[in-house]
């Protein structure tokens, strides 16, 4: 019974805690977006439009790495004995996704244009039984100053 | 074509069903399998059971069993005899060893192999030699029914089961090993029940009547505490109060004598 005590109890708290880092990185995500969104952000490779002839260009990157909590892990893990969408995934892969965006543009927020914008994903933890999902995702762009 | 800057409305990556509901669909879809394999395995392991002769069972749990008769002590020697003479009444198929512990615990155990162990404090505290015998036949009960290899048939299922399911030491596991206690106590109870029917059989073909069988019942709940909330369910023998009832059920159906 002890063990199945602690393990509600480890649920329990990966769920809460989880719960409050995700909303409150969720709303510094949605605030962010909007204060970049002047910042014209684009996977061409071409600029957008008709430009003057660039003064500056740069490589820019943003990484982040993000972990996703006992509950989420745990509810995964019964969803392998299912199939389906492992929905509990689906917050992980895209908090780090536009963490990883914001990041870049907050390297070159005086920047005209961020064109070529591509984005890596790959997992830290390699499926390894026994520890907790981690992703790193890695976006790369090229920032035109006119 | 004009760049035009924008957010989504809403995120159309994340599904907006609460991670609580799926959680719980989950844990009851597992455990819902898992009783159905249970419940399952459980007829195999019964049915299998009936095709082991009393020698390959012997043979199965020789090592369990420790002692020679030539090194029981009288008192032993006494309680020997009266199994003997109970084995008259229910036929194990095999040789039964009976063994005394120091213990001030109030119990006996049937252990695998054919060995009755009875804790010394029984032997103080019964003042009739039916309610040993009664113990002693409830315990001869649990070889006629072979409940030892039922329970072993179903850990072994059991175990299987939880590694090809979760992978052992999971964490899933830990939540699924609940599920099995509580079926295994069930079971466990219906077994001691039906090892208490037979006991009861046994005193009325010995001594021709079944005084003495709720005794050691009658004990136990002077010195156990009331059972509450959900260790009842994790309990792999029935409360003493409702053996003392089956049993004055089981004898009054069957008309057997009370004295």
């Amino acid at each position: 019974m002890f063990e199945l005590y602690f393990l509600l109890g480890l649920l329990l708290v990966g769920y809460v805690v989880g719960q409050i880092l995700e909303r409150s990185h969720y709303r510094s995500i949605e605030k962010r977006e909007a204060e970049h969104i002047g910042l014209a952000t684009t996977s061409s490779k071409r600029p957008i439009g008709e430009i003057p002839r660039p003064t500056r260009v740069e490589l820019v990157e943003g990484a982040c790495v993000i972990s996703i909590d006992y509950f989420k892990r745990f509810v995964a893990g019964l969803r392998q004995l299912f199939g389906g969408n492992v929905r509990s995934y689906e917050t992980l892969v895209d908090r780090a996704r536009r963490e990883a965006v914001l990041r870049l543009k907050e390297q070159c927020s005086a920047a005209d244009q961020v064109i070529n914008l591509r984005i890596e994903t790959s997992s830290i933890s390699k499926g390894n039984r026994n520890q907790v999902g981690c992703i790193e995702v890695h976006a790369y762009a090229t920032a035109i100053y006119f | 074509m004009k760049y035009q800057p924008g957010l989504p409305e809403k995120n159309d990556n994340v599904s907006h069903e609460h991670p609580v509901r799926e959680f719980f669909v989950l844990v009851a879809g597992t455990v819902a399998i898992l009783v159905g394999i249970l419940l399952v395995a459980g007829l195999f392991v019964d049915r299998a059971v009936e095709y082991i002769d009393p020698e390959l069972e012997a043979s199965i749990f020789a090592r369990f069993v420790s002692g020679d008769l030539a090194d029981q002590t009288a008192e032993e020697q006494e309680l020997q005899a009266l199994v003997d003479q109970l084995g008259a009444c229910i036929d194990v198929g095999y040789p039964v060893r009976v063994s005394v512990t120091e213990s001030g615990e109030l119990n006996a155990y049937a252990m695998p192999g054919g060995q009755v162990v009875v804790l010394s404090a029984m032997l103080d505290r019964f003042e009739t030699e039916n309610a040993l015998a009664f113990v002693l036949a409830h315990e001869l009960g649990h070889f006629k029914n072979r409940d030892h290899l039922r329970a072993m048939g179903r850990s072994t299922v059991w175990l299987a089961v939880s590694v090809l399911l979760t992978g052992a030491n999971s964490d899933i596991s830990a939540l699924l090993t609940p599920v099995f206690s509580v079926e295994a106590a069930t079971y466990s109870r219906s077994r001691e029940s039906a090892a208490d029917a037979l006991a009861l059989h046994a005193l009325n073909c010995h001594y021709g009547h079944v005084g003495g069988a709720t005794d050691f019942f009658e004990l136990l709940a002077e010195s156990d505490p009331k059972r509450r909330n959900l260790t009842h369910y994790f309990s792999s023998h029935p409360d003493a109060q409702t053996r003392i009832r089956d049993l004055q059920a089981l004898a009054e159906s069957q008309g057997y004598a009370s004295r």
